[in-house]
């Protein structure tokens, strides 16, 4: 009896192992097919037939838009920085045979192009030839944020991301738009309700976390790995301009609210002033720009575009932010150079830096220059006739791009922080009487400079 | 062995009574045996567990990556989609039509589809046609056949209806005074047995296929002249037909897929439809040679008139040079026949939801179309601004391409129009001239963007003011001394006859005559004269030229201009100072050309031709070309007619005719 009763008790064991394993044998080959072998590719990785996989993928792509004339172009942080290691070989002989796969068979699970939303035609066609080679793609379409900012349009939904999947590799596809201030601009990727969750593992990709917004790239048509493509002239700067493309649009919903609780002043004067301002804002864009210095917009320009996304018509200057880090000395000469007369120079380049410049007809551009701590931000203002010192604290903040009448500029990506720090938790309400010294919820007094330093640090024109 | 239990969940404490075990059958005989036994078991053992935790944590970790992939790339708003009418099975529609005098309506399946119970509109006979796979309303109109050629209408829709859709009729107030016989027969040969005895303010509704069987037929005679027949109310059941027979085989193409979208939607559109025959709905006409206006963005402006719409597509997609990918269509208002016409042609259409009332919302509308235009195209130093009711030359963009350096190069310059207000049959005559003028004509121009940007756009009237956009525009704030470049034949034809400030006798008395360019590739003249001071050499070069006519004699009778033809004449009126005109609108009025308010002019200078003779009008003293008036000539006063004083408020009115 007990002799039976083991060898049951054995088999059943083995029974039940057996179709756990079968299960398990099951579960991972579905699991594979579903994750796209993302999961095991790590592992795998260093397999020939797998390296070759990514690179027949991306030839196959490469076929398939070229038959449809769509002219795309790497962006592929991974490969361009592999690239970039051999960039002047590859500038120098584009035609060059390979002889070992080196870039396209690096082991990653997508590769990335970008594509001009105006350099084709949206031809359905691309897909039907794309299902027929075996890709399986994804189109991500959203709102036009090019018509976001007016009142109750309704466009069509724009394409902004295309995924196209073979086999266990899978081209990312970044659809470009040109926008007005000169620069190019990819959506975020946001997956729609019903959309396949694990079509492909959406967190690794390398664009669409975030919107981004990118100069437009100079391009070179290579041959690596004995493929032709287009890569950014320049693949070391794309990805530097990559680490720091974040793009914030306006908000423009809100601004709409507000604009309904205060309407807008719509006086010939507003009008005059916001044509002024934005005039002065794109030279000192421009001046700044060519000099390599980074600004935002800071104080009443940055709140304006954050509460209304335009120009605070009662406020009479433009203000931009720079940290101290870029200071450059050339700026009061360039400046000069472009028109802007220095109306003031308070403070130094060690202590609450600020510039004044003078506009046409009287709009007038403060720089600020911002010290970073180890734990916040200031800015220094100076009184003229008192020499009293003034200290402005901030959070930290990191930068983001956006759109502001017609031209691509920094705000602190923590915009709400930002201006609540300048202007308290009651920044939605405008204020026609501002006072710097007093106003501003995160002024803090400061000392006076030394009466030995007056003809330094406050020099007026 | 007694203390083995053949219990796979084994109990810790129970590892020492085992290892009893074991070693107690290491010392037996057959400890080998039992050993290799109970290795076999616990390997199995550690086997399935090792499974289920290996099953276990390929799921959480499969499970984690779908958390986090969504975390990121969810779409922040709630997107709940619209569900989708389910496509009914069912095979028969209840269709409900009532006819009376002052209320019909027609629903379907319980749906009201029409319903107008309005006062002292929707006269006449309503026509309702449905989908016969779907019971999809494809079309709705009234024809007021009280009135003139309203039947004639009809016919012609009735006859662009697709045989196999189901057409229903009502009649409201009355429809049969001015239903003539064609159409009456055509209503017969729809089935109708009432149809051909219809008479004055009879009710009737009648349901039935075209080409087919007939649902159903009410009939109400009109007792008396002064009564109408008492109101009629029909119920009837229309079968549904499966929708592969509503659908033709027209090949599998992109194109046909656009098409077959389109005509399963919407009805009375004609051949692009038919089935053996369809129109084309591509054009491909010829590139132009060096188009400086390919990339050039083009606004149209629509409302909700779709077969407008439709017909002025179609001309703009056969001008030679068009570049479909930069025409935005940008429409007032959540129309969906409208938006079904965009999409048909291939090209892409923006919805705007109306902001205030008449004038106000056609001027915001405006504003919103041009942002977006220069929004969408960003690099676009231009953008060509048309409306739904234009058709468009041939060669409108071959002029446009030869003219566009003129706006951008030169200062007195801030729009170029296809329109000549002037332009009529009798008044323009040579495809190849262009002039200046001082007032902005539209109906098919370009605008800067630096002038949209940076003055239109930021003054733009606000929507609580009831101003015409173009009216606006015209005023000198705007204008500030600037010009526009016109064609002396027309680059666009305006054939809208409903509109907001528009109607049949209005379109009649100023549009219907007007000359239209048919001409291709169509080589300007002179265009680097239309500078600024080009320009007025070239005009004291003309009047040097010109004759002058006898101003003795009537300047409204047609022999005030010699039989000639080619010649150059100039007249004289009288005008006193700049915003004197009050010659030249009664000069205007007897010419037959637009006299609502001044077009046209230039420095107090009028061109268009007579009797295929250029014809200068100069405007004394007040224009600086009075030097050129020989001082023996009186320069003609005509006097208004001493009633109309009271009626100076209607130009005003009328001129907004643009819409």
């Amino acid at each position: 009896m007990q002799k039976i009763n083991k060898n049951v008790v054995l088999a059943l064991l083995s029974l039940t192992s057996l179709v756990f394993l079968l299960f398990q044998l099951y579960y991972y080959k579905f699991y594979l097919s579903q994750k796209n072998g993302a999961v095991f590719s790590k592992v795998r990785g260093s397999q020939s037939g797998q390296d070759s996989t990514r690179w027949h993928v991306v030839r196959k792509f490469l076929g398939l838009i070229s038959s449809h004339n769509i002219p795309v172009y790497l962006i592929d942080p991974l490969i361009l920085g592999l690239v970039d290691k051999d960039i002047e070989q590859i500038r120098t002989s584009p035609d060059a045979p390979s002889p070992e796969c080196k870039y396209f068979c690096a082991p990653r699970d997508f590769t990335t192009f970008a594509l001009l939303d105006k350099t084709w035609k949206h031809e359905v066609g691309l897909f039907r030839t794309a299902e027929k080679m075996g890709f399986q793609w994804l189109k991500i379409i959203n709102k036009d944020p090019r018509l976001d900012g007016m009142d109750d349009l309704s466009g069509i939904e724009i394409p902004l991301h295309y995924i196209f999947k073979l086999a266990s590799h899978a081209i990312h596809l970044v659809v470009f738009y040109e926008r007005s201030g000169n620069y190019l601009w990819h959506g975020p990727l946001r997956l729609k309700h019903h959309m396949d969750r694990k079509f492909v593992p959406f967190r690794k990709l390398h664009f669409g976390r975030y919107p981004g917004a990118y100069e437009k790239p100079e391009l070179l048509l290579v041959s690596i790995d004995d493929l032709k493509v287009q890569i950014p002239k320049n693949p070391s700067s794309f990805l530097e301009e990559m680490s720091y493309s974040r793009f914030l649009e306006c908000r423009y919903r809100e601004a709409r609210a507000f604009f309904q609780l205060y309407p807008d002043d719509a006086s010939l004067d507003a009008v005059e002033f916001r044509k002024k301002a934005k005039s002065l804002l794109h030279l000192a864009a421009l001046t700044l720009n060519n000099l390599g210095v980074k600004f935002w917009l800071s104080s009443g320009t940055c709140l304006g575009w954050y509460r209304q996304c335009n120009i605070i018509p009662h406020s009479k200057d433009v203000d931009l932010g720079v940290f101290i880090r870029d200071y450059k000395a050339d700026i009061i000469p360039a400046f000069q150079k472009a028109g802007l007369s220095l109306k003031h120079k308070f403070g130094k380049v060690e202590d609450s830096l600020e510039l004044s410049f003078q506009g046409e007809d009287d709009v007038k551009l403060d720089i600020f220059f911002f010290y970073e701590e180890d734990d916040h931000i200031w800015n220094g203002g100076t009184q003229a006739k008192s020499g009293k010192k003034f200290k402005y604290f901030f959070p930290k903040f990191t930068l983001c791009w956006t759109e502001f009448v017609e031209l691509k500029v920094h705000v602190p990506c923590e915009t709400l922080q930002y201006v609540e720090a300048n202007y308290g938790p009651d920044w939605k309400v405008p204020v026609k009487t501002w006072d710097w010294k007093s106003s501003p919820s995160n002024v803090q007094y400061n000392g006076v400079w030394p009466v030995n330093e007056w003809d330094d640090v406050i020099q007026i024109y | 062995m007694d203390e083995w239990k053949p219990n796979p969940a084994v109990k810790p404490h129970k590892k020492r009574s085992w290892y009893l075990a074991w070693k107690y059958k290491l010392m037996n005989q057959r400890a080998l045996r039992k050993l290799c036994q109970t290795g076999a078991v616990l390997f199995l053992l550690v086997t399935v567990i090792v499974n289920i935790k290996l099953i276990l944590d390929t799921r959480r970790a499969a499970y984690e990556e779908e958390e986090e992939s969504a975390q990121d790339y969810d779409d922040e708003m709630l997107n709940v989609e619209v569900p989708r009418h389910p496509v009914s099975n069912k095979k028969v529609l209840d269709v409900e039509v009532y006819s009376s005098r002052s209320k019909v309506y027609v629903a379907v399946d319980g749906t009201t589809v029409l319903e107008d119970e309005a006062r002292e509109q929707g006269r006449g006979i309503h026509v309702i046609v449905l989908n016969q796979a779907t019971g999809h309303v494809m079309a709705k109109r009234v024809f007021d056949t009280y009135s003139p050629h309203e039947d004639e209408a009809m016919v012609l829709f009735l006859n662009m209806v697709a045989r196999g859709r189901i057409l229903i009729f009502t009649i409201k107030d009355e429809g049969s005074f001015h239903l003539k016989d064609t159409a009456k027969n055509v209503l017969k040969s729809l089935g109708s047995q009432v149809a051909p005895f219809l008479s004055w303010r009879d009710m009737w509704t009648f349901v039935g296929k075209k080409g087919g069987e007939v649902y159903g037929e009410k009939h109400a005679k009109s007792p008396a002249l002064s009564t109408w027949g008492d109101p009629v109310l029909l119920k009837t059941e229309v079968h549904l037909t499966s929708v592969e027979d509503a659908e033709c085989h027209w090949p599998d193409t992109e194109l046909n897929r656009r098409r077959k979208r389109f005509c399963s939607k919407v009805e009375g559109y004609g051949s692009v439809c038919s089935c053996k025959d369809p129109t084309p709905i591509e054009f491909n006409p010829d590139p132009l040679k060096d188009n400086k206006v390919f990339d050039v963005p083009v606004a149209v402006i629509a409302g909700n008139r779709p077969n407008y719409l439709y017909r002025m597509l179609r001309s703009l997609l056969s001008a030679q040079g068009v570049n479909p990918q930069m025409i935005t269509v940008f429409i007032d208002g959540y129309y969906e026949e409208p938006m079904d016409v965009v999409e048909l042609f291939g090209l892409s259409g923006i919805q705007h939801t109306p902001i205030s009332i008449k004038n106000a919302r056609v001027s915001q509308h405006y504003k919103a179309s041009l942002t977006a235009t220069f929004n969408l195209f960003p690099d676009a130093k231009f953008a060509v601004v048309l409306e739904e009711d234009l058709d468009i030359s041939v060669d409108f963009f071959s002029f446009l391409s030869q003219s566009i350096h003129l706006l951008e190069e030169d200062e007195s310059l801030y729009c170029i129009s296809a329109w000549n207000d002037q332009g009529y049959e009798h008044t323009a005559e040579d495809p190849s001239l262009l002039y200046r003028v001082e007032t902005m004509p539209g109906l098919g121009w370009v605008l800067q963007k630096t002038l949209y940007k940076d003055e239109l756009e930021p003054k733009w009237p606000t929507p609580e003011k009831l101003w015409d956009w173009d009216m606006w525009m015209r005023m000198p704030e705007q204008r500030k001394g600037r010009e526009c470049i016109i064609p002396d034949i027309s680059r666009s034809y305006h054939f809208g006859i409903v509109g907001l400030n528009m109607n049949g006798y209005f379109h009649e008395a100023y549009f219907k005559k007007h000359k239209f360019n048919t001409v291709p590739n169509v080589q300007l003249k002179n265009v680097e004269s239309l500078r600024k001071d080009a320009y007025e050499t070239e005009i004291h070069r003309l009047l040097g030229e010109a004759e002058v006519l006898d101003h003795s004699k009537n300047p409204c009778e047609d022999s005030f201009v010699p039989d000639t033809e080619g010649k150059v004449y100039v007249m004289f009126i009288r005008m006193e100072q700049e915003a004197d005109f009050t010659t030249w609108t009664q000069l205007a009025k007897c010419l037959h050309i637009w006299d609502l308010d001044v077009r046209g002019n230039h420095k107090g200078l009028w061109r268009l031709f007579r009797k295929k003779n250029h014809f200068l009008v100069v405007g004394v003293p007040a224009s600086p070309y009075s030097s050129k008036k020989p001082s023996s000539v009186t320069p003609i006063y005509m006097e208004p007619p001493a009633k109309e004083e009271g009626a100076v408020a209607v130009p005003a009115v009328a001129a907004a005719e643009q819409t």
